[in-house]
């Protein structure tokens, strides 16, 4: 199996928060550079539109953003490049990039809020688990 | 070190008591580390000792503690040591089980492996298991207990020393129930559709229906019983709940439904388990502690050894508090006569004549004195004395037939029998769906608007508080202030019918215990007489 981004690699260190910032922006344009080819083998164009999954990658770059030690960003971005490579490479299926980037963690399920709407903090965690 | 090693077997690989062995523990601080034992080693036939104790004779090394403790603790001369020299073994010369309801002790005191758990053959090695020390809730007495476990499951159940209850003892129920714990369990809220099936379905469905129902009947036809299980937190905000929604008639079973709880030297054990030891006449009504509390009747036998109890009906009772009785005699020189009620006498109607049939003895015995308290009452349920120090009492005595909805907070010993057919149930067993009661009481409260103001554990014992500050002193025992001598009068006659017996099988009286395979063995081996 070839890995079709051998080419996008992550060294193993970045030397300062500058540099592992540009290897962010680098792998953010790597990853919608291969945008159109996941919505291709995976059969998205049904469900989602390239700019909703630029966004996704977009967000989960995002949730990290109070990161800055550049030795924590480097394991992120390993980490990142490791899912985007098995996207790419066909090693996961349709319904893995659906509940993941298309439907998110929520999942189909989504509370609008009309139900509990006034009810009190201790009820909504209550509906969700025994344990809060 | 050799001596004991010699005919000791090498299995300590597939031995439970591996990991928390006396003897291995010796041997790894003392022994050599080779032998120079070359004959054979003897060998045991393993003793049937029922379906809790297993043996594995071999083991052995003839220290006779199970022999002392079933002698002297538990009561029971079922165990002894046979042959001599080399063929000297415990058993029970004929082929006997143990019957005691202290019998699994025998697995803690046993420095080797040749008495274990039966149940827990084989199951969990000790360093993989993580301890939580708590209360047992088998029975009223609250026996400390350490429950082991392995990731969500409870593996056993062992006790913690506490002279001042349990000692170093715990019952077979609170050893062995645990097994409950994993059968018959409900992991979602259920409703009773149409065709009469329950259904599951998601909590906030399940409150909106309850809380519709709450509305439609009048507030005084609402009833919320508390099981013999509840927490005082739970009951707590059962009361509340049951309290703004405008009805009063909220109890723990077991509690009977005409208990008065003003005054708390009414329904606690006064002089103390411990205490019991200083006792040196015992008057028991109503009661068999051997089955209602294993513990205590561990504590009076070790007090009285030698004297019997005996079962006295309301006849021999008013005899005894006329004077006329020779018993009499024995609590007017005793010392520190003990009264112990049992709270089976809670269910029955001639209640009041009962209790002052015994404060006119307690009171030409002396029994209840600055130094010394002896009147007591025996509970039988785990809830029972927190339900009464909460005020869970019922309004008016025949609450139940004419309820429309009835709260069912775990309780399953109620007698329906009485309730309207028409009426509208809400039923949560023990076991539900891991949550929290208190929590679902809380949620409820606030779907069927009248929301109670905690949020919080730390909030409702802060509510507590405010009710009965005694529960939340914890580790110490808290006397109850005012004895029975400001009671009024009762002038109620008693019922001749003799006191029936308040737990026929002690190896189940609850949820748990019903729902345990080990219960189930024991009450059909052990109780066959």
């Amino acid at each position: 199996m070839s890995f079709t981004l051998r080419s996008v690699k992550v060294p193993p260190n970045s030397v300062s928060l500058e540099e592992a910032r540009h290897r962010v922006f680098d792998f953010f344009r790597a990853a919608c550079r291969s945008i159109p080819t996941i919505m291709d083998i995976y059969n998205l164009q049904d469900v989602v539109a390239p700019s909703h999954l630029r966004s996704v990658v977009a967000a989960e770059i995002r949730k990290h953003s109070s990161v800055t030690n550049p030795k924590v960003i480097d394991m992120l971005l390993f980490k990142a490049m490791e899912e985007l490579n098995n996207i790419t490479e066909h090693a996961k299926q349709r319904h893995h990039i659906i509940g993941q980037y298309v439907v998110g963690r929520e999942g189909l399920l989504q509370d609008t809020g009309t139900k509990d709407q006034g009810a009190s903090d201790f009820l909504k965690e209550f509906y969700k688990t025994n344990y809060f | 070190m050799e001596f004991l090693l010699m005919n000791h077997p090498l299995d300590c690989p597939i031995c439970d008591q591996g990991g928390e062995c006396d003897l291995q523990d010796q041997s790894m601080a003392f022994g050599s580390d080779r032998g120079r034992f070359t004959e054979v080693k003897r060998s045991v036939v393993d003793k049937n000792l029922g379906p809790l104790v297993k043996t594995v004779m071999t083991r052995c090394i003839q220290c006779t503690r199970c022999v002392r403790f079933a002698t002297e603790v538990a009561g029971v001369q079922d165990l002894g040591m046979l042959g001599r020299g080399s063929g000297e073994e415990i058993g029970t010369y004929v082929e006997k089980l143990m019957t005691s309801e202290l019998s699994g002790n025998v697995i803690d005191i046993c420095p080797v492996g040749a008495l274990t758990s039966k149940p827990f053959a084989f199951k969990a090695r000790n360093w993989e298991l993580k301890g939580t020390e708590t209360i047992d809730v088998t029975d009223a007495v609250g026996s400390n207990i350490r429950i082991d476990s392995r990731g969500p499951e409870v593996m056993r159940i062992v006790p913690r020393l506490n002279e001042d209850i349990n000692e170093e003892w715990i019952s077979d129920k609170t050893r062995f129930c645990y097994d409950g714990l994993k059968r018959q369990r409900l992991n979602d809220p259920m409703i009773r559709g149409a065709d009469g099936r329950f259904k599951p379905v998601i909590w906030r469905d399940a409150l909106a229906v309850v809380a519709e129902m709450a509305h439609k009947v009048k507030p005084e036809e609402i009833v919320g019983v508390a099981g013999q299980l509840s927490d005082a937190e739970s009951m707590m905000a059962l009361k509340d709940l049951l309290n703004k929604m405008g009805s009063n008639n909220v109890w723990c079973e077991g509690n009977g439904s005409n208990r008065d709880a003003d005054l708390r030297s009414g329904y606690i054990m006064n002089s103390s388990i411990a205490g019991l030891e200083k006792a040196d006449a015992f008057l028991l009504v109503g009661t068999q502690p051997r089955v209602e509390a294993a513990i205590v009747n561990a504590r009076i036998r070790k007090t009285v050894l030698a004297k019997q109890a005996q079962g006295w009906g309301p006849d021999t009772l008013l005899e005894i508090a006329e004077r006329r009785h020779p018993f009499s005699s024995v609590l007017l020189n005793a010392k520190n006569p003990a009264i112990i009620v049992g709270a089976g006498l809670f269910e029955r109607k001639d209640k009041d004549a009962i209790f002052s049939a015994l404060e006119t003895i307690a009171k030409y015995a002396n029994a209840v004195r600055l130094d010394w308290n002896g009147f007591n009452v025996l509970l039988l349920k785990a809830a029972q004395a927190a339900a009464l120090d909460l005020g869970l009492v019922p309004e008016s005595e025949n609450s139940i037939e004419s309820a429309k909805f009835v709260y069912l907070m775990g309780a399953d010993d109620v007698n329906l029998e009485k309730v309207p057919a028409d009426a509208l149930w809400f039923i949560k067993g023990i076991m539900a769906t891991g949550v929290d009661d208190w929590k679902i009481i809380r949620a409820l409260s606030e779907v069927a608007g009248v929301k109670l103001p905690y949020d919080t554990l730390g909030a409702i014992r802060s509510r507590i508080k405010t009710v009965a500050p005694n529960i939340l002193n914890i580790d110490e025992r808290e006397p109850a202030t005012f004895s029975f001598s400001i009671k009024p009068e009762s002038t109620k006659k008693m019922d001749s019918a003799p006191f029936g017996t308040a737990v026929d099988n002690f190896y189940m009286t609850d949820s748990i215990t019903r729902a345990s395979k080990i219960m189930a063995q024991c009450s059909a081996l052990l109780l066959k007489k």
